[in-house]
């Protein structure tokens, strides 16, 4: 048993290309959530921080550049890299001990500044091996897809279907970066990037300053009459070789597993009434919701055909327009949590859904072929 | 607060220019000594937390990915953590915070650098924006002159004697390299050979700077409840951790009066009930990069009074045998794969509070403090650990 953690405010902005420096964007967003809470930033005890040096415009150390401007001078501290949601965990435990009441959590990706996501994401590679090979995370996902295909009759329709139900959804959200109406054909003939995958299926580069502010039971309930708790949390890597994974089964079951089990969650499809998951390439949304358990291996595709995760369905996931709508690359996993923090307390705007939400689960994912995931459940 | 943490074990590789193994096989090098040293085995490890330079520095990014496997982390959950130089320390932070939280009991944390693939230099160059200190805050080199430079003049200590008190730093501190298996740079030097070495950014000569090392470190922490599961008699517990860090432009803050490096010492003084650091610590594993810069941190950290180092420094104080021995491993001026660093900073410390240092021990050691510091001299990351909780 830890001690519990509340997310008390939640701030972010939009994710088209904004004319702000890193430094005013990220004061402002920062600015907005202590506004929010009525806190100051001397109220702030610790602050942890998510970005990473190989997505923050070609300048190392990233958090040297923004530490100031995010609330962190001549405080206790720390960054994490890669998975924003990594972010949320850690500033979470630094409550759990009861050396800190009040945390900041910011995470930090200016994708404007950016070259392209792939010329980013093909430095995970080895040099030896899968540099050689022009390996990248849009390439891992296409093989993948093309597996998911093969293996499940899954349907090239089936998982543009994704892109149109979260593209819409993307139109109720003002932070939204790429959004709108669309049909299945439109999104299966854009342009083909790497076969099976089109370009409207693909994530796009957005900016993405997120914060959250985070207390200890005693200190939210000070803060505000609507805390939202941090429940569960877990995560889990795979091996690094892509050829020795299976594709379709991944660490994202063990990661749901971890964060099932903290939060008592046994029937997570019945449990769980609302998700966000990090799926930067459309078919992955479908993949993902079999391993949370919302649906059986291989069901993917009908799962979406159901209409379960459209908005006003029984479950509905990416009210938000997800990542396909909106990719600030590092902190889209923490903007994850902040959708279903908003869609718990019933602030998500023109995008909150019909039905109550009581527990929501917000899922962070980076690497090739998902080779890393985090998956955090909120709740009243 | 939190629940007592407890480092068990530590591993290292052998530190140097290892051109005889890869970049995941150094990391896998010191994660099995770690387990060795423990007898515990993957299976134990209820997290893992990761952590290096920039990307720059070896081309590849995030390396939690590429290292997976040589840090048996397949299938675990994991962190990654990062900070600039201080990253060790920050490292150690984390798999304190994870444990204490009563979120994991056991978890090993990882810091590795192969700086000999790279250019570091370069690397830290990029550390400045590209607009204005990208043209003279560049490289380590040349910040640490102006912030010896700085102290010297504040305090009006004459040229001649911050000379010679480095030096003196540098030749023990080689000494001291000879007793420790894992160091990097063993060369018998003397006060004569430092002070006659290669200027590399005046005052700063060769002698008085660290090497570019491959290395890697691993750390496991466990909770009280684990160290008496797994039977344990010498550990050592965390007593203190502090972390601060401030402006991100060289000139907007004082670097001698340094309210990073004060503060953080500070934070991690009081959780350990240190009054009087150079009475209640036995050893201190300062990191020194630069041997100017390790006198500016024995003031900070309340060790001596402002301007007083280099006589304390003359005069033994902090020598083998002295009041409070600083880096007796050789520290990080003959050692430094950076993004390992400061957690074999923290390993050295512990190793030393449950007396299996070897022939670097120094005899009775109860309380140790590790170092890192980071960025443009922006971050101090400090953590304390002694033989009783």
């Amino acid at each position: 048993m830890v001690n519990k953690v509340a997310i008390v405010e939640a701030s972010q902005n939009a994710g088209a290309e904004s004319k702000d420096n890193f430094y005013d964007q990220a004061y402002r967003v920062v600015k907005e959530v202590l506004d929010k809470a009525g806190m100051v930033r001397k109220d702030i005890d610790t602050v942890v921080s998510a970005s990473s040096d190989i997505f923050h415009g070609g300048i190392s150390c990233a958090n040297a550049y923004y530490w100031e401007s995010s609330a962190a001078f001549l405080k206790p501290g720390s960054r994490q890299d890669g998975e924003s949601l990594f972010a949320l965990a850690y500033a979470s435990m630094r409550i759990m001990t009861g050396k800190h009441d009040t945390a900041l959590v910011v995470g930090l990706c200016k994708g404007s500044e950016n070259p392209e996501n792939d010329t980013c994401t093909h430095m995970y590679t080895d040099p030896f091996y899968q540099r050689q090979i022009g390996l990248n995370e849009t390439v891992a996902a296409a093989m993948q897809m093309r597996l998911y295909m093969e293996r499940y009759g899954v349907t090239e329709e089936q998982c543009a279907k994704v892109a149109v139900k979260n593209l819409g959804n993307a139109l109720r959200n003002p932070y939204a970066h790429r959004k709108g109406m669309y049909t299945v054909d439109d999104i299966l003939n854009s342009e083909r990037v790497i076969d099976p995958l089109t370009t409207m299926q693909i994530a796009p580069k957005s900016e993405g300053i997120i914060a959250l502010i985070l207390a200890s039971e005693d200190e939210a309930k000070k803060l505000t009459n609507k805390p939202v708790w941090l429940k569960g949390y877990g995560s889990s890597l795979d091996t690094f070789n892509f050829g020795d994974r299976d594709l379709l089964n991944g660490q994202l079951k063990n990661a749901a597993s971890r964060a099932y089990k903290m939060a008592g969650i046994t029937n997570p499809g019945k449990e769980v009434d609302l998700a966000e998951i990090t799926e930067p390439y459309a078919f992955q949304e479908l993949l993902w919701c079999e391993d949370l358990g919302f649906c059986a291996p291989g069901e993917g595709g009908k799962f979406i055909d159901s209409g379960v995760t459209q908005r006003d369905g029984a479950l509905p996931v990416n009210a938000s327009g997800g990542v396909l709508a909106n990719n600030p690359y590092v902190s889209r996993g923490l903007q994850r949590a902040v959708e279903a923090f908003l869609q718990i307390r019933g602030e998500a705007g023109e995008h909150q859904v019909g039905k109550k939400v009581k527990t929501a689960l917000a899922h962070g994912t980076h690497g090739f072929a998902g080779q890393c995931h985090a998956v955090a459940i909120l709740g009243m | 607060m939190g629940r007592p943490v407890a480092i068990i074990g530590v591993g290292q590789t052998k530190h140097g220019r290892r051109m005889d193994v890869s970049y995941p096989d150094l990391v896998r090098e010191a994660v099995l000594r770690v387990f060795e040293d423990t007898g515990l085995t993957p299976d134990d490890i209820d997290g893992v937390v990761s952590g290096t330079m920039p990307s720059m520095m070896e081309g590849v990014a995030l390396t939690h990915f590429y290292f997976a496997d040589a840090m048996q982390a397949v299938g675990k959950p994991i962190m990654k953590t990062e900070t600039c130089g201080s990253t060790g320390v920050s490292i150690a932070h984390t798999a304190f915070y994870w444990v204490s939280s009563g979120m994991a009991d056991i978890v090993l944390a990882v810091g590795h650098e192969k700086m000999n693939e790279g250019d570091s230099q370069a690397t830290m160059t990029t550390v400045a924006e590209p607009f204005y200190q990208h043209y003279f805050a560049a490289g380590a080199p040349g910040v640490f002159s102006m912030q010896s430079r700085l102290w010297a003049d504040r305090y009006g200590i004459s040229e001649e004697k911050i000379r010679d008190a480095a030096a003196y730093i540098s030749k023990t501190h080689h000494d001291s390299a000879f007793d420790n298996p894992y160091a990097h740079v063993k060369v018998k030097v003397t006060i004569e050979d430092v002070k006659n070495s290669k200027i590399i950014s005046s005052p700063v000569r060769l002698l008085d700077v660290c090497p570019n090392s491959d290395g890697a470190c691993a750390v496991i922490f466990a909770s009280e409840e684990a160290v008496h599961k797994l039977g344990r008699e010498k550990v050592a517990w965390v007593r203190g951790i502090g972390f601060r860090g401030e402006e991100y432009y060289f000139g907007d803050s004082d670097k001698v009066v340094w309210q990073s490096a004060i503060q953080a010492a500070k934070e991690a003084y009081d959780q350990a009930g240190i009054k009087d650091p150079k009475k209640d610590l036995d050893v201190a594993e300062v990191y020194n990069p630069f041997t100017f810069q390790e006198m500016m941190f024995y003031e900070c950290f309340g060790f001596c009074g402002f301007g007083e180092a280099p006589d304390m420094v003359l005069g033994g104080a902090f020598a083998r045998g002295g009041q409070l021995p600083c880096a007796p491993s050789g520290g990080t001026l003959c050692t430094n794969p950076i993004g390992a660093t400061g957690l074999i900073r923290v390993a050295e410390a512990a190793l030393q509070v449950m007396g299996k240092a070897g022939d670097h021990q120094i005899p009775g050691a109860k309380m140790a403090l590790g170092h890192a510091m980071g960025g443009i001299d922006q971050f101090n990351g400090v953590m304390i650990v002694g033989s009783e909780f």
